[in-house]
């Protein structure tokens, strides 16, 4: 292969190379977060909700939670339904 | 009666055509490859150091690079394609139009002619496929380090340091994280019941798409046992698929389930022979 088009090789990377490095992430950058604790408690009674009683339904007000009925998942189980 | 006594077909300008137009085609793909070796050359180092300066975890910079040298190489094997459809393949055709008959002994010569030419232009263009198919592979493994073990133990680590300093938002209570969790979990607290949701940190989370990576890398020399066998031995592969699921189960056992069904469907896939 020729010096020029070695060249035009080179040139293509370097130019390939500049775009993908500079071209802004789909979705912006991440945002790194220290690990949390949080609690989602009742907004009618203020309640907490503890797993016994179900995760969807408030069990001293009856205000819902969710309105979907919970799957098995990974770590949140069918049971866990009110 | 069956053309026995016809005299031989001939024709030199067809013979020299034949010849030119293979000797054509031979040049054109060798100049494509030696492009597509440059190519290749020059761009694995490069995608390792974008690689390496690339920040993001997901390294999308280096995936973008790397999408647009495979969209430059494809465009190599969409002209090698477009030339043997639009050079190639008529050329055969036309000039076994012109052709006597085969079964009449008069053109048998230039159709087995035609016959070679036909299976050397192909059998190039199979090889110069394969070579796509090297670069491709080459650019795609053409990586830097992305420590994945150390950032692995680092989180152990860093796990190791928080379980325990956590308390329940609802009464105070002291609450411990009893295994390393990759997605939000409801914790209960010991005292009060309550379901508190932890999340774990970013980095945390990001293990869980890294698990599968660094179980590779951790198997490598298995795969890589499989892949230097010739003719290569099935049983190697089942073998490091078994190891690589191990440890990648080890990494999330929460996923022990669906990871074994994903075992059993590459396995499946693996026993498939794709011609």
């Amino acid at each position: 292969m020729s010096d020029t088009e070695k060249k035009t090789t080179q040139s293509y990377l370097e130019q390939l190379k500049q775009k993908a490095l500079s071209q802004e992430n789909y979705g912006g950058e991440i945002k790194y977060e220290q690990a949390g604790m949080q609690v989602y408690d009742c907004p009618e009674c203020g309640a907490g909700r503890a797993l016994a009683d179900g995760l969807t339904v408030c069990a001293y007000c009856g205000f819902k939670f969710m309105t979907v009925t919970l799957s098995d998942g990974i770590h949140i189980k069918k049971i866990d339904n009110s | 009666m069956f053309g026995f006594f016809k005299n031989k077909y001939d024709n030199p300008a067809l013979l020299e055509e034949i010849r030119q137009t293979e000797e054509k085609w031979f040049v054109f793909l060798d100049k494509l490859e030696t492009r597509l070796d440059e190519l290749c050359t020059a761009a694995v180092p490069e995608l390792i150091a974008v690689f390496d300066q690339d920040t993001d975890p997901y390294k999308r910079a280096h995936g973008r690079m790397l999408t647009g040298l495979i969209g430059q190489i494809n465009q190599m094997r969409q002209k090698a394609i477009t030339a043997k459809e639009e050079r190639i393949i008529p050329f055969m055709y036309a000039s076994k139009s012109v052709l006597p008959d085969l079964i009449s002994g008069a053109g048998r010569e230039y159709h087995d002619r035609l016959y070679r030419f036909q299976m050397a232009c192909f059998d190039r263009h199979h090889q110069f496929e394969d070579k796509i198919n090297e670069g491709i592979t080459a650019l795609r493994s053409a990586e830097g380090n992305r420590g994945l073990e150390a950032t692995y133990q680092q989180q152990i680590a860093e796990f190791e340091r928080i379980k325990d300093k956590f308390l329940c938002k609802q009464c105070g209570g002291k609450m411990s994280i009893p295994k390393m969790y990759f997605i939000a979990t409801y914790i209960q607290c010991p005292f009060c019941q309550t379901q508190n949701t932890y999340t774990p940190s970013t980095e945390m989370q990001l293990l869980f798409h890294q698990a599968r990576p660094l179980a590779e890398q951790r198997t490598a020399h298995l795969l890589r046992a499989y892949e230097t066998q010739h003719p290569k031995n099935p049983v190697l592969y089942q073998q490091y698929l078994r190891a690589m699921f191990d440890e990648w189960n080890k990494i999330t056992p929460d996923m022990v389930a669906e990871n074994e069904r994903f075992y059993l469907r590459l396995l499946k896939d693996h026993s498939i022979n794709h011609y």
